[in-house]
């Protein structure tokens, strides 16, 4: 009985544990003004949305949530189309380099991303991409673990609907949309939520690849914000809170099926 | 419209099956290399690509704007380990990821042993989830909370160590904790992830097993060498490998917690300025891509060394898979 208590108390404890500087965020941004500085700290958010509300309105970051929501959308929309079509090539059909693809794509996983940087921002500089919307959605428009997701699902699809499908006349690109796509919701679910959160989180690549604040997703402007605003921790915070909420509203809904996705999809790679 | 017609030709004499499967295996070739070639176009310009110019600009003095470019040889990398901060950068960089790797793999472990049996009981699920919630947090937003914890004056850490009376620190400001501040929240926001591969690789342990040695007495401690700790070798490899690939380009925690925008950070005296961040800083602020990329190639190669290492050891090591 005890040791069940101590158990259930300290999950308990390290879940507060983990979630106490994103509640903070909450406390900060929503407490009075100077709620930063008391001492001893104050615990309790008091719901004052009014410098969120007006940070959104009289400010440039509806600008900034307005170009994530764009970048992230468009990611998400070639990663699924890049995905189920390399995806179902790999599981299905057999041509010369089926396998050497399998192992090309594999090979991107293993390039280190910081080693990387240096030739990636010439690429960018000659193909004009440099400072622009292409260049920041176009070079993630292909997922590594989106391909080997929906490989993994088309392979799980019998073998007879495909046959079906070809003795009907439906041309490949029909079956996939038409079939094999709704078939593999699951995958198309986790591959939009894992772009989802790798787009909006976004970072390095904006800081290097932008320079007109026109442009900037809501990390980088809020890295920006960091430098000019310094300590001034209510202002701060509720910029934060609106990079942080669409995140943790997601992940609050979906959290399962993310957990799930995520140990399941690292544990693919290790096969 | 050729396709119905293909599918009367079967039953037709003048189209033998072997014919007709000569046709379709074609076909299926250019179908396949239609379907890979968005994704295999990405892969190619944007990082297959880049890794192999890499190579190319290291080895040459070469310049964004210039058209021309000379071969140097290894005069790149003789000017960098000329440069007291690139030693110091591969310093910082050890430094952080000794104790980064096995702090994030032994907390993850503990933390999966003690959610093990979370998944089952209701409000389980809700811990497992709140220890996963800071890695998909974006970067940015939680190091404005973490400058605001590791504040000196007004801070959530100093106030915890005033709490227990223990000697308050100057955190992000100071030489000796400023790179530690950064492992603090590095193990903060990703051993969630790794926490969940181990409950993964533990989940796929038969509670037979488990029964079994509780039917002989094992307990605590010893079922843990005994029995966890061999089944799950092959995982802990994979995690201790894909921790230290990612502590060695710790770059946005570093960016954000110690500076900004305008150069400062990797500071204070340079005690935070790591590999990643040293590369970015030669490249983007001081326009010296040969060097950058003389650096990262350095990167590169110690990447692969680690790995390999690992993987020399985990086949000495680790009996079981």
């Amino acid at each position: 009985m005890w040791q069940r208590l101590l158990l259930y108390g300290s999950r308990a404890l390290i879940g507060i544990v983990f979630v106490i500087p994103i509640y903070w965020v909450l406390v900060i941004a929503t407490g009075y003004h100077g709620a930063a500085y008391a001492l001893p700290p104050v615990w309790i958010p008091l719901f004052h949305w009014e410098p969120l509300i007006y940070v959104l309105t009289h400010t440039h970051w509806s600008r900034y949530v307005l170009n994530s929501v764009f970048i992230s959308a468009m990611t998400i929309i070639l990663v699924v189309i890049t995905s189920a079509l390399a995806g179902y090539a790999l599981a299905e059909l057999r041509f010369p380099g089926n396998s050497l693809y399998f192992y090309a794509v594999l090979g991107v996983m293993m390039l280190p991303q910081q080693a990387l940087l240096v030739p990636q921002y010439v690429v960018m500089y000659h193909l004009h991409l440099l400072n622009s919307y292409t260049g920041l959605i176009i070079p993630f428009g292909a997922s590594t673990s989106g391909i080997f997701l929906f490989r993994q699902f088309f392979k799980k699809l019998p073998v007879s609907y495909r046959e079906i499908a070809r003795l009907e006349g439906v041309n490949t690109l029909r079956y996939i949309w038409g079939v094999a796509v709704p078939l593999a919701r699951p995958a198309v679910a986790t591959t939009v939520l894992l772009t989802f959160i790798a787009s909006w989180n976004q970072f390095q690549w904006p800081l290097i690849m932008t320079n007109s604040a026109s442009i900037q997703p809501i990390e980088l402007a809020l890295s920006h914000y960091m430098q000019a605003y310094q300590a001034n921790w209510r202002e701060l915070t509720s910029a934060a809170l609106i990079a942080l909420a669409p995140i943790v509203l997601v992940f609050a809904l979906t959290q399962q099926h993310i957990v799930n996705a995520v140990a399941g999809g690292e544990m693919a790679q290790k096969e | 419209m050729s396709e119905p017609l293909r599918v009367q030709a079967i039953g037709s004499p003048q189209y033998d099956s072997k014919r007709l499967a000569m046709l379709t295996r074609w076909q299926e070739t250019l179908v396949g290399y239609g379907l890979i070639l968005p994704s295999l176009w990405v892969f190619l310009v944007f990082y297959y690509g880049p890794a192999l110019f890499l190579l190319y600009i290291a080895f040459f003095h070469w310049n964004i704007f210039a058209s021309h470019s000379t071969f140097v040889g290894l005069h790149n990398f003789v000017v960098l380990v000329h440069q007291p901060i690139f030693w110091q950068s591969l310093l910082n960089t050890a430094y952080y990821v000794v104790l980064v790797v096995p702090v994030t793999t032994l907390l993850a472990l503990g933390l999966a042993l003690l959610l093990r049996e979370a998944a089952r009981i209701r409000g389980g699920g809700i811990a497992r989830a709140m220890v996963f919630l800071p890695h998909v947090t974006p970067v940015v937003a939680t190091s404005i909370i973490w400058v605001w914890i590791f504040d000196p004056n007004f801070g959530l850490a100093n106030t915890a160590l005033r709490f227990l009376h223990l000697p308050q620190l100057q955190w992000l400001a100071s030489v000796h904790w400023a790179l530690p501040s950064v492992m603090i929240y590095t193990v903060w926001h990703s051993v969630g992830l790794y926490t969940i591969l181990f409950l993964a690789g533990l989940s796929t342990i038969p509670r037979q097993v488990l029964e079994a040695a509780q039917m002989d007495g094992a307990r605590g401690w010893f079922t843990f060498r005994r029995i966890l700790w061999p089944l799950i070798g092959p995982i802990t490899f994979f995690v201790v490998v894909l921790v230290s690939i990612n502590t060695m380009q710790t770059f946005s925690q570093i960016y954000t917690l110690t500076g900004g925008p305008h150069g400062g950070a990797g500071g204070p005296a340079f005690s935070t300025t790591t590999d990643s961040l040293l590369i970015y800083q030669t490249a983007f602020l001081y326009l010296h891509f040969s060097l950058a990329s003389a650096m990262s190639v350095i990167l590169f190669l110690l990447i692969l060394g680690l790995t390999l290492g690992q993987k020399l050891l985990a086949d000495r090591f680790v009996f079981y898979r």
